[in-house]
């Protein structure tokens, strides 16, 4: 049957074709164009382009200006930093760094972290920031007794305040929040002598209460977030 | 010289390899099929249809033997072979105007689709949270490697390099500067779990910070879910490292440095399509019937900004009814977070229009080709 097809083209006689006045010219466009779009078929160059700056949010300006926070860009949250915090400079894990001075020459530090999921947990994040200052590892339900549950715009907050022994030679005591919005858990952490984070108690309380967060409370969610696509709204 | 040259087109004029060509894309097509249960339609799209050969992998080598024609090359011919028969074989007659035109309809829906895929392939996503605005839309399935230089005023240089060149001992020479990219170690999808997780200490992992460790994962074809590469990365100038971190596309958070006295980050994180204009998404709506949890719309209320143009205003996204500007079209795809979150698929395809003329080309082509037909059928009949 495919003999019987060709058969009209195989009996035309070569003379035909010869005398139909093919345009090389032609051909070698066609052949350049498949050359090219075949060589160029590599999308995979470096490019580089400009785009406009990405406002950085107010409250997140430190105050010496030229400390670009690494994640302004892209931070789901926002705050307000209280009177007397000093912005320092921001490190590799670090959304939010302050210092505050106290008398004779202490000082306490602040920190704000984020970290996808759960982070590894709330237990075993705050039984590590017990072991910073040598204090025994607690369980659950010791911990819950002394968490103080709140809430920060809808978002889950937990508080705590550990202090070091009475007896310990290096007294420091830590005052943390931890809040759980859907895609991350926020750390915040104030670390310092005792006597001065008392006197920064109220400043520590005020600056977890400014916390505002474009990302909405953490629903049941049980895949880390990011790994899995949205739902589609051909599915649903 | 034109003796020559027919004889050297003949083989390509061949009706043979026409037919050799279409059964060789119907075993294509079948294959595809079949393997896109395994690897999901994007993955099967680019091994079968979006590629000049198959490969097959040698065991226990990285050496790769094609064994199949892929859709380039298949196209490819069919498309030499329709022009070079109508160059060749075929008479500019009034008689075959139909065929010329049903033909040309077919070359330029073959085109227009290499050309759409090759240079304008650019089918992303934008994900906003309610309030949030963004001003670029991201891969659903690359990634980039992104240094920015912010010590501009007022705007950013960011050197972008694509997910194809990370790999292992892969030295990058940046066009800036004299900086180059060291990749020390990649994993090509990776989970974030937390150290006390890994499964020994010396197990093989890139440590994100004191909380977070990437380790490696199997490559993921499945429809919802979404490689996430690791990367261990060097920063080089004048043969010295100014950093070395280990970032990670599921947590991307810019890393700071110093080069030259200029600020600069580095990030690795989803490929970015920067638009020129803003979006900001006011309300996602999920309406279902009432009583029931079977939806009913899905919507979403933006606001379009556009300093150049002079456009700010509102507009409503929903089902069948995308925002079209600037030659991007915003489809509502899909939402997350509670019914907070909205997400569009953003596509951007200036050749459009290019299948809707092809097809009008070929259907005006057949009607008039066998209009003649049977015009002249008619006129012997009515002589005898």
């Amino acid at each position: 049957m495919l003999s019987n097809l060709l058969e009209p083209i195989k009996q035309r006689p070569r003379s035909e074709l010869h005398d139909r006045g093919l345009q090389p010219a032609a051909l070698a466009v066609v052949y350049a164009a498949i050359g090219l779009i075949l060589s160029s078929c590599n999308n995979d160059k470096v490019e580089v382009y400009h785009i406009p700056k990405e406002s950085v949010d107010v409250s997140m300006q430190s105050e010496t200006g030229s400390l670009a926070p690494p994640a302004a860009t892209d931070n789901p949250a926002q705050w307000t930093k209280p009177d007397g915090w000093n912005a320092q400079p921001l490190s590799e894990m670090r959304l939010g760094s302050f210092k505050v001075d106290g008398t004779n020459g202490s000082s306490a530090d602040i920190s704000v972290t984020a970290f996808p999921g759960e982070a590894g947990g709330l237990s075993s994040n705050l039984n590590r920031w017990r072991g910073q200052l040598q204090l025994a590892p607690l369980s659950d339900e010791e911990l819950s007794s002394v968490i103080q549950r709140t809430e920060i715009e809808n978002v889950p907050a937990y508080l705590v305040d550990f202090q070091t022994e009475n007896n310990n030679p290096k007294p420091a005591r830590i005052l943390g929040a931890v809040f759980q919005t859907a895609d991350r858990t926020w750390f915040v952490k104030m670390t310092g002598p005792p006597d001065l984070l008392e006197s920064q108690l109220q400043k520590f309380l005020d600056f977890v209460r400014s916390f505002h967060f474009s990302s909405p409370a953490a629903p049941n969610q049980t895949a880390p977030p990011g790994t899995t696509k949205p739902k589609s709204t051909n599915d649903a | 010289m034109t003796h020559e040259v027919v004889r050297w087109l003949k083989p390509l004029t061949s009706l043979k390899l026409t037919i050799i060509c279409l059964a060789c894309a119907m075993v294509l097509v079948f294959l595809g099929t079949l393997d896109q249960v395994h690897i999901g339609v994007y993955e099967a799209e680019n091994r079968y249809f979006k590629s000049l050969f198959l490969f097959w992998t040698l065991p226990n080598t990285g050496l790769r033997i094609p064994w199949f024609p892929g859709g380039y090359v298949i196209g490819t011919l069919l498309l030499i072979n329709l022009i070079a028969a109508h160059v060749a074989r075929f008479k500019l007659s009034w008689k075959k105007a139909g065929i010329l035109f049903l033909h040309s309809g077919l070359i330029l829906l073959l085109v227009g689709q290499l050309f759409a895929d090759i240079f304008i392939d650019r089918e992303s996503q934008m994900r906003l949270d309610q309030g949030q605005t963004k001003n670029y839309s991201e891969s659903l399935y690359h990634d980039e490697l992104a240094i920015i230089d912010t010590s501009g005023n007022d705007s950013d240089r960011v050197i972008s390099i694509p997910d194809s060149q990370l790999h292992k001992g892969n030295r990058i020479a940046l066009p800036t500067d004299s900086l180059e990219v060291l990749i020390n170690d990649f994993y090509p999808n990776a989970a974030l779990i937390n150290p006390s997780q890994l499964p020994a200490a010396n197990y093989p992992h890139l440590q994100l910070g004191p909380m977070a460790d990437a380790v490696e994962m199997e490559r993921t074809y499945k429809e919802n879910e979404r490689n996430e590469p690791a990367a261990n990365v060097s920063v080089i100038q004048g043969g010295n490292v100014i950093g070395t971190w280990n970032l990670a596309a599921g947590f991307p958070r810019p890393m700071s440095f110093d080069a030259a006295g200029k600020a600069c980050q580095i990030v690795l994180r989803p490929k970015r399509f920067y638009k020129p204009f803003a979006i900001q998404l006011l309300h996602f709506r999920h309406d279902r019937y009432a009583g029931t949890d079977i939806p009913k719309n899905f919507s979403s209320r933006i606001r379009l900004t556009d300093p150049a143009k002079h456009e700010d205003r509102e507009s409503l996204i929903f089902m069948n009814n995308p925002l079209r500007y600037r030659g991007y079209t915003f489809f509502q795809a899909g939402f997350d977070n509670n019914d907070t979150t909205t997400v569009f698929q953003v596509a951007q395809n200036p050749s459009w229009l290019i299948p809707y003329i092809s097809c009008a080309l070929i259907v005006f082509g057949m009607l008039l080709q066998f209009g003649m037909h049977l015009v002249g059928f008619v006129k012997r009949r009515m002589v005898t």
